[in-house]
């Protein structure tokens, strides 16, 4: 900086302290050029239009005084150096001035020209070290997660060549093999596979940290994610007679999730339950509302593991938190299993806590957004203040000829999806949001503010346009179903607001049922869960 | 009947040598590549009537692969299943509009792979009438 003219900008109101300020700048041997304005406004307006080397501030300014002012500068301008020039000898405000990030703290009675030079040489110098300590961090980080990534990715190659022998050798398409060495494979598959879930947990872990784990959020009736997880670790759960039960508030409503992701949270948790149960204990899943939270579902995974102490408590979703006395310690993988689910809550902006005492077992709770179906529908069933009269439930049912469908069949319900928009009213009905997990179905939903008869030519409509394009006509069977809203407690009273409800959960209660019964006719198989359809007393209380 | 045949392009020869065993046991017949232009060539050779592709391959990448097939008139009804280390969260999308029929990240699930190439590799379905029904009751 020597050759180059240091930019000063003087933030000062009284003039014999700047023009005394000045004088001391020039004097000097090094070449400046002071801007210096009197007011605070004008100082962060000349920032906005330029950058100058160095920053002198005088605290008590017409528009702000003492620790204000530099707090000001500092948010407005974090990366250009501040020097306070005071006329006040406080050492608390001068520490907390460097505290929040000023350079240094100046008398305005002390100073002399070589004085003012070194404070402001020092000053840029300093921050500079600051910046590039900054910048330095910043980029370790991304060559960490580009490491961490890369390797992850490396990792797959020989892990994919393992996997193929070793399931070679085990099929027996080398030829047979003794069973001893069946077994010994079986040990060599079940490590590879531990070593798989490692090299994902891995990536996962790495793409939270930073910030690039996307979720897709969706519709989602959490009943069926609740028995899916469950129905995966039931063989898991058998091999150490450890009892799993679902327990699932009956009016349970929609969450506004990403399907796959609280799946992933589900079974981690499950996983870990399993895991610090001991033989012959008991896992419960529970789905609640709680009343002081309508916002939200909370989901809980309990045991009667040995519970959790209160230091593991605090730590137990940090990145690597290990247990020390786990059962199975060698097996007990990354430590990245609860890091990962609580990113995965965090997105969707949840919470997740656990309850435990010593000896009693744990609870891992979490929650969701309700998917608010009300919010949605108020502008189309509703006009000039009041509840239009009949309303009609239209599903579109597409299910792929194949499973697992074949082609993107992302893009060909997405396309269906484009076409129901095309086909209705916007003032007056409404097309849902996609719901349920992705399989090899998809329903989409219709709300129409119409009465049955009138509902056909809509239908007519969609059924026409959906003919249309090839590829769902060669992929997929199409089903149409249309029904009137209707309440058992005669039409909706009170409040609009309450009106809208009442319509809203009155949908939400066919919709649900609509997808149940699919659910049951697409044979997943729930009997072998033992569930109980607990009400809202039985439901943890979070803590 | 003649057993389908499938072309496997990948870089990795072990990995080639274990799929070609696993996909000559369950009746198909394998033609193999190890790189992108190589891939193409045997394609338009071959004739296979489904391609499992990697995409990180010598001489043209398995987008420039799977580009070339979609711009052949002779190729771009082969299924292409795609095979790949690579991260789906950025890949898998791009690789489906591109004209992929599916992807897998390796390792990837013998049966779930299998399935998938039988159901690609599965007759033409008639169209399917749209149907009206009844609320389900």
């Amino acid at each position: 900086m020597d050759q180059q003219t240091t930019q000063v900008l003087l933030i000062e109101d009284n003039p014999g302290d700047a023009d005394l300020v000045r004088l001391r700048l020039v004097e000097g041997k090094f070449p400046v050029n002071v801007n210096c304005v009197n007011r605070l406004s004008d100082g962060l307006a000349s920032l906005s239009l330029e950058t100058p080397s160095v920053i002198l501030l005088d605290l008590n300014l017409p528009d702000s005084r003492g620790a204000e002012t530099f707090r000001r500068v500092i948010e407005h301008s974090p990366n250009v150096p501040v020097v306070v020039l005071s006329g006040q000898d406080d050492e608390v405000l001068a520490m907390k001035a460097v505290h929040q990030g000023v350079q240094d703290y100046l008398l305005k009675g002390d100073i002399s020209s070589k004085h003012l030079e070194r404070a402001i040489r020092y000053a840029v110098e300093r921050q500079g070290l600051l910046r590039a300590l900054e910048i330095s961090q910043k980029q370790q980080l991304e060559f960490k997660n580009q490491f961490l990534s890369h390797v992850s990715h490396e990792l797959r190659t020989p892990l994919t060549c393992i996997y193929q022998y070793v399931t070679l050798l085990l099929d027996g398409l080398a030829g047979p093999i003794a069973p001893d060495q069946s077994d010994h494979l079986k040990t060599v598959l079940k490590s590879v596979n531990q070593l798989h879930a490692m090299i994902r947990d891995l990536l996962e872990a790495t793409r939270a940290e930073s910030g690039k784990m996307r979720i897709e959020r969706r519709c989602i009736a959490l009943g069926d994610l609740v028995r899916q997880a469950v129905a995966m670790l039931k063989p898991t759960a058998d091999e150490k007679r450890i009892g799993l039960e679902i327990g699932l508030d009956q009016r349970l409503p929609l969450v506004r999730a990403d399907p796959d992701r609280v799946l992933e949270v589900l079974i981690n948790l499950l996983d870990n339950a399993i895991k610090f149960t001991p033989e012959g204990g008991a896992i419960v899943v529970q789905a609640c509302m709680v009343d002081a939270d309508d916002g939200f579902v909370y989901l809980s995974v309990s045991d009667t593991g040995r519970g959790i102490g209160p230091e593991a408590k605090a730590l137990i979703f940090d990145r690597l938190y290990q247990d020390a006395d786990s059962v199975d310690n060698n097996r007990s993988g990354l430590g990245l299993g609860l890091f990962i689910s609580r990113e995965i809550v965090r997105l969707h902006e949840g919470r997740i806590w656990v309850s435990s005492e010593p000896g009693q077992g744990s609870t891992f709770t979490f929650t969701l957004p309700v998917y608010s179906l009300a919010k949605l529908l108020a502008p189309v069933i509703t006009k000039d203040g009041r509840l239009r009269s009949d309303f009609v439930l239209v599903c579109v049912e597409l299910r792929s000829l194949t499973n697992p469908p074949r082609g993107n069949w992302k893009e060909i319900w997405r396309q269906a999806l484009e076409i129901l928009r095309r086909c209705v009213y916007l003032d007056k009905d409404l097309v849902l949001p996609p719901m349920g997990t992705s399989g090899a179905a998809q329903t989409l939903f219709v709300v129409a503010s119409t009465d049955l008869q009138h509902s056909g030519v809509m239908t007519t409509r969609i059924r026409e346009q959906l003919e249309r394009v090839g590829d769902l006509k060669t992929r997929c069977a199409v089903t149409i179903a249309s029904v009137p809203v209707e309440f058992a407690a005669g039409n909706p009273a009170g409040p609009l607001e309450q009106q809208v409800q009442t319509v809203a959960d009155r949908l939400t209660q066919m919709i649900l049922t609509s997808m149940e019964r699919k659910h049951l006719r697409a044979g997943k198989g729930t009997q072998d869960v033992n569930e109980s359809n607990n009400k809202k007393e039985n439901c943890n209380a979070k803590t | 009947m003649p057993r389908p045949k499938i072309l496997v392009v990948d870089d990795d020869p072990d990995l080639v040598r274990a799929l070609r065993l696993r996909l000559r046991a369950n009746n198909y017949e394998v033609a193999t590549a190890s790189d992108g232009y190589t891939a193409i060539a045997s394609a338009q050779k071959e004739r296979p009537a489904l391609i499992i592709l990697d995409l990180g391959l010598p001489v043209g990448d398995g987008f420039v692969v799977l580009d070339r097939l979609q711009n052949s008139d002779v190729l771009s009804g082969v299924p292409v299943i795609v095979l790949s280390a690579r991260d789906p969260q950025s890949n898998e999308e791009r690789a489906l509009k591109a004209g992929a029929a599916a992807f897998f990240q390796k390792p990837a699930d013998n049966d779930e792979l299998m399935n998938v190439i039988r159901v690609s590799l599965g007759p033409a379905e008639t169209p399917a009438p749209t149907q009206t029904a009844a609320w389900p009751s």
